[in-house]
């Protein structure tokens, strides 16, 4: 288990020798039961910083809008910053740092490895305890959490609260740190990789339309998934013209060269196609943070929508999104061997 | 956009008007928006036809022209001239719609045929409106190439060129050009002598003012593109100036190191300071570092102190030359099949157990036993001699899966060759096939059979090994089915051919890519088979397919004029139909860089986003599909055109 | 092959809307042969020809479904014979997944199909064309995907 002690030494030293500019970490939050994402400068609020099953939140979108703040703020300070990494964070920088969003030197990657557990899924353990209400949680040995309410704390297997993606999850360690805390387990004897998606494959093509088509009907198009999507950092996204970009130097022609591939009203065809856009743009890319499907206010299921291009990835390409930093991605290279004949 | 698109629609007599309402579809038309002017005609190709296109377009100040009529394939480049020359409007405004092969001729009922071609006309407009005015990129040539391997595809090429009037730099990294043509004693299948024929091209090569010979030297590095190549080069210091070596071999007589020497593969030794051989250009002794005992006087310097030339200075250092060129040939030749993996023929455990090239030099008469043919080990005449074709050809399970295409008739070579030397000897050949295609080829094995009584074997050896002091050949004769067993004085591998390991580094140097096994791949199996898929490299010799000399020459010499083809004008024209990256939109991901076929895209200033290189740039679209962002576009082929192309043929 | 444009035909008079992305060299070139030999096949596809299939974007299956496309069809040349040497490998991959998430969200499975039609196979892509308006006949108008327009 880890030992949160530390974790924030090893943040405070960092603050306090300058090396690093920001901590991206988790504290706990003024209201509500899941951690609150914390970018800290000083040393003494190092001591703020915690790490538990609440830590739910990829960081690597703190790293992102960091970049966009940097540049907005025109700030001449190119010290790297901090960022505490689970497994999948880790992923999500591999993938950022393959698609060259910023370079290896500006990131200093503290890893927490989620060992034999994961992160605590929210709408689960209400759903669990059932009237009683939720005010902390902490790792409790290899396979349970501590939960405290309103009527004192009690142990609940891990595997029955823990998040989809923790359970299905593939490298619960970092991928890539700079530092580790915490242990990598081999065996962590939870669910088969894309269990969900398989499951659905398995019914009708009548029945995943209507699934779908209920899903697509019920977005918002409020965008939160793309907001929160750390691989989902164009300044433009195409399938919004809400998102369009005009600067200064914008010329006439780009701006005639605009496509509108969708409309912007959230009818059903318009979300549905942004959200397979999405999928298509998140192939080989998404490393399965399951942020968009946690932050959707309607509970669209996005997790299962964009993991059934990382199962074919994973399975069909052996391409492990968020793996090696150096690997050309998944869209722009190919095999002699790639499947072959569904094409006539 | 643009605003005044005219429409022509071709009844190609009755080939589109007999199924297409071309009338209807010239009236539909006019109503499109942005559409100006829209007409049908009954030839648009004819002469009156064009100058009607002509006309129009100046008339009603046309921005915009497409052409409903046959595939583009035939008549694209007719109107195109028309819009610019007749019209006075850029080609690249001009677009066809194909409602002829791909409407007319394949449909019957007319309403269907006139609606199916509405919709390809509305989509060619909407493309066409989103047009720009291009012009050819003109890219500036060096009129020099560079030619990498000196064996007789380098040679060849290099006087091609040459007395063309093109400068060559030829760049061999032994100490004399020649490759292995110069190892053969004689070469099927009219066993003219191969030094005869090949020395007077080196020599050749070593007078031609329009060539620059570099030995000991290798390409390091290879920057730009087709017509404005860099290439820095690695010469090694020869420690001998040949312009005033008199090749006198003083030197070598009192140099106290021996090593093997590869002019012989082996079976001679030679100096530390040498001469390849007699007739090796440069016509200089060299010296050879790593056998040397110490590059300096004090250690040794018997050869400095007798050279009375005073041709030797041991302070020369390895040079770097920059050289710029327009076209490179890559003739890299071919290595045999490592010896070493062939161990159940006993090669490398038997002193006469012997590969191909060495038998050709025991066959020559400058080679190491005068031209008689000799067992290394004790110098007597073999009276039994085996040779094994496919000694690692044609078995794709452990050794090469490609047949190596010129041992069957090399060995018919030898057997004869042998039989010339020792008239009472017996000569048996080991083989699977016999593969003789080409001129009095196979007219040359049938009569190594006949004339010389050659014993041909169809099978193959299992093993060579020794029994009582006699070496034994194992096999299987496959059409007796039997086992024989021969008493082999000498035998001879017919060892397979593969890519010269200098071949693998100039793949590596210049980015050209290899097949699978190894050899330079060329742009097309058929059409294209002496380029490289880089423009301006090309290829030559063994080192793109296992190949005897005719046809090394003749590749050579394809190779030299498609060169001159290339370098013929002062500018290269490319097509300006290339990729263009929306600065404000990339963010340097690189996933164009990795998937563009043609290396044409890098990161590069401002702030490391896509740059395109528009003479690499073949306009394929490949980064269009694989970047998310939308930032790079084929100009005149860009998205939104294909969006609303969409949208046409869906009439939304 | 003649008379395939009969067969075709059912008997509700729906007629398909088809989009078909042709290379430009291989499969185009296929259709102007079956053009040139006049191989007769349905009406239906109208040919959008793009330089490679490399060059086909997610987006424009996407977009043509979103527009009422019934059907969408993507040809390029055999693999090793494109003009661009890769280009179809890439969308070998790129396809395969657009397929696949089609099919995940149910959309009918034979609305989108990637064929391979060589500059000689000009019969080959009057079957191409006849198999898949055929298919597209037998499951009737796309209404999936189909945006709704005023
Ligand atoms: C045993 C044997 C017998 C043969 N007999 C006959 C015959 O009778 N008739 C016939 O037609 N053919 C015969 N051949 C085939 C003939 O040898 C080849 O066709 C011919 O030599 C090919 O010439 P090349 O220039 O392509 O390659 P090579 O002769 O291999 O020449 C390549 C040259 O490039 C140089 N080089 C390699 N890499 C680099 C680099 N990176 N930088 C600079 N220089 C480099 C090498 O040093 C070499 O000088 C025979 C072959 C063998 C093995
Ligand atoms: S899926 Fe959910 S989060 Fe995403 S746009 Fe729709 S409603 Fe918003
Ligand atoms: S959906 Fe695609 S274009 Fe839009 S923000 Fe995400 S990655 Fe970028
Ligand atoms: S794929 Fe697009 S965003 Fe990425 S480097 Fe290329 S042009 Fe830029
Ligand atoms: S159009 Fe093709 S050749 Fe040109 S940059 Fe893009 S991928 Fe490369
Ligand atoms: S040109 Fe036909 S697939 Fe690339």
């Amino acid at each position: 288990m880890i030992d949160v002690a530390q974790l924030k030494a090893h943040a405070k030293g960092l603050l306090e020798k300058g090396t690093v500019r920001t901590v991206f970490g988790y504290r706990k939050s003024t209201a509500g039961l899941l951690a609150e994402p914390a970018g800290i400068t000083e040393a003494a609020q190092a001591d703020d910083l915690i790490f538990d099953p609440s830590c739910v939140q990829n960081l690597a979108l703190y790293l992102v809008n960091d970049k966009k703040h940097q540049a907005e703020k025109r700030s001449d300070d190119k010290r790297p910053v901090a960022v505490v990494a689970k497994g999948c964070d880790s992923r999500a920088i591999t993938v950022l740092l393959q698609e060259n969003h910023f370079s290896r030197e500006s990131v200093h990657v503290i890893g927490v490895s989620c060992e034999g557990t994961g992160v605590v899924d929210a709408r689960k353990l209400a759903r669990k305890l059932g009237n009683k209400k939720a005010l902390a949680v902490a790792f409790d040995g290899a396979d349970a959490f501590a939960v405290t309410t309103n009527e004192g704390t009690q142990s609940i297997a891990a595997a029955e609260v823990m998040a989809e993606r923790c359970l299905e999850c593939r490298s619960a360690h970092p991928t890539l740190s700079d530092v580790v805390f915490g242990e990598a387990k081999a065996e962590r004897g939870l669910h088969t990789p894309f269990q969900a998606v398989k499951a659905k494959i398995k019914e009708s093509e009548e029945d995943r339309w209507a699934y779908w088509s209920r899903q697509f009907d019920r977005c918002l198009r409020c965008y939160a998934c793309r907001s929160v999507c750390p691989m989902c950092y164009c300044d433009e996204c195409v399938v919004d013209s809400i998102s369009f970009v005009i600067a200064p130097d914008t010329t006439a022609e780009e701006k005639a060269n605009r496509i509108k591939w969708i409309e912007r009203s959230p009818a059903k065809s318009e979300s549905a196609m942004y959200h397979m856009v999405r999928a298509i743009h998140l192939a080989g890319r998404c490393i399965d943070c399951a942020e968009c499907e946690r932050v959707c206010p309607v509970n669209i299921p996005l997790r299962l929508l964009n993991t059934r291009l990382e199962m074919e990835a994973f399975e069909t390409f052996q391409y492990n999104p968020g793996s090696d930093p150096e690997l050309p991605t998944l869209t722009s290279s190919f095999r002699d061997t790639d499947p072959n004949s569904f094409i006539r | 956009m643009t605003k005044r698109t005219g429409v022509f629609v071709c009844h190609c007599g009755n080939n589109i008007a007999a199924t297409v309402d071309v009338v209807r579809v010239a009236e539909e038309l006019g109503r499109e928006e942005g559409v100006v002017y829209s007409k049908d005609y009954v030839y648009m190709c004819s002469d009156p036809g064009q100058s009607t296109m002509a006309k129009a377009i100046k008339e009603n100040k046309l921005d915009g022209v497409v052409v409903s009529c046959c595939s583009p394939t035939l008549h694209e480049k007719t109107f195109r001239d028309v819009t610019e020359e007749g019209g006075g409007l850029n080609s690249f405004r001009c677009e066809i719609a194909n409602i002829r092969e791909q409407c007319a001729w394949v449909h019957s009922d007319k309403p269907k045929a006139t609606e199916k071609a509405l919709k390809i006309t509305k989509a060619a407009v909407k493309r066409v409106q989103h047009n720009q005015s291009l012009t050819p990129i003109g890219v500036p040539v060096t009129r020099k190439v560079l030619v990498i391997g000196g064996g007789i595809a380098g040679i060849q090429a290099s006087l091609d060129l040459a007395n063309a009037g093109f400068e060559v730099i030829l760049v061999e990294k032994n100490p004399t050009v020649g490759g292995h043509m110069i190892q053969l004693s004689e070469t099927f299948p009219t066993l003219d002598c191969s030094q005869c024929i090949l020395s007077p091209k080196m020599v050749e090569i070593s007078k031609h003012k329009n060539i620059k010979l570099l030995t000991q030297a290798e390409v390091k590095e290879i920057s730009g593109f087709v017509g404005n190549f860099k290439a820095k080069i690695h010469q090694k210091a020869v420690y001998v100036d040949p312009e005033t070596c008199k090749i006198c071999d003083d030197c070598a007589k009192v140099c106290p190191t021996v090593v093997s020497n590869e002019y012989d593969v082996g079976l001679t030794s030679r100096r530390a300071i040498f001469i390849p051989f007699a007739q090796a250009i440069p016509a200089t002794y060299t010296l050879d570092e790593s056998a040397c005992l110490g590059l300096n006087p004090v250690v040794c310097g018997k050869c400095a102190e007798v050279c009375e030339a005073g041709a030797i200075n041991y302070d020369m250092r390895p040079k770097v030359i920059t050289e710029e060129i327009g076209a490179i040939i890559v003739a890299t030749g071919f290595d045999l099949y490592g010896k070493e993996n062939l161990g159940e023929y006993g090669m490398g455990r038997y002193a006469d157990v012997l590969d191909g090239l060495q038998f050709e030099r025991l066959c020559s008469a400058s080679g190491p036993t005068g031209g008689h043919v000799l067992r290394p080990s004790d110098h007597k005449e073999p009276k039994n001699v085996v040779f094994i074709q496919c000694a690692g050809s044609r078995d794709p399970e452990t050794h090469c899966a490609y047949c190596s295409k010129i041992c069957c008739m090399y060995t018919a070579k030898h057997a004869t060759l042998y039989k010339h030397h020792v008239p009472d000897g017996q000569a048996y050949v080991f083989y699977i096939d016999i593969r003789s295609g080409g001129k009095g080829y196979e007219e040359f094995v049938q009569r190594s059979m006949e004339r010389d009584e050659v014993m041909y074997l169809r099978g193959r050896v299992s093993k060579v090994y020794e029994k009582s002091g006699k070496m034994i050949v194992l096999g299987v004769d496959t059409i007796s089915g039997k086992n024989v067993e021969i008493e082999a004085d000498m035998v001879v591998l017919a060892l397979a051919m593969q890519p010269s390991q200098g071949t693998a580094d100039a793949a590596k140097t210049l980015k050209i890519g290899r097949d699978k096994d190894g050899f330079l791949a060329e742009a097309h199996p058929k059409l294209r088979p002496v380029e490289s898929v880089t423009g301006g490299i090309f290829l030559a010799g063994a080192a793109q397919a296992p190949k005897d000399i005719p046809e090394t020459v003749c590749q050579a010499s394809a190779a030299a004029s498609k060169v001159i083809q290339l370098l013929s004008k002062d500018e290269l024209m490319h097509s300006p139909t290339v990729a263009k990256v929306r600065l404000s939109h990339c963010t340097g991901c690189e996933m164009c860089v990795q998937a563009c076929p043609y290396g044409a895209i890098d990161l590069g200033a401002p702030s490391n986003k896509a740059r395109v290189n528009d003479v690499l740039c073949e306009g394929c679209g490949t980064c269009q599909a694989v970047c998310l962002r939308a930032a790079i576009d084929v100009k005149n082929v860009a998205q939104v055109q294909i969006h609303d192309m969409i949208n046409a043929c869906l009439g939304v | 092959m003649a008379k395939v444009e009969q067969t075709a035909k059912d008997e509700t008079g729906f007629e398909p809307k088809i989009v078909a992305f042709l290379c430009k060299w291989c499969s185009s070139a296929g259709s102007d042969l079956a053009g040139v030999s006049r191989l007769q096949y349905p009406s239906n596809a109208v040919p959008i020809t793009i330089m490679c299939s490399g060059s086909m974007s997610p987006m424009f299956v996407l977009s043509a479904f979103n527009k009422g496309a019934d059907g969408v069809l993507v040809s390029g040349c055999h693999p090793g014979d494109c003009h661009y040497l890769k280009g179809n490998f890439y969308a070998r991959r790129k396809i395969y997944l657009v397929q696949k998430l089609l099919q995940f969200i149910g959309l009918e499975n034979d609305r989108f199909r990637m064929s391979w039609v060589s500059a000689a196979e000009g019969a080959k892509f009057a079957q191409v064309m006849h198999d898949f308006v055929t298919d597209i006949k037998k499951i009737g108008p796309q209404t999936r995907l189909k945006a709704k327009r005023p």
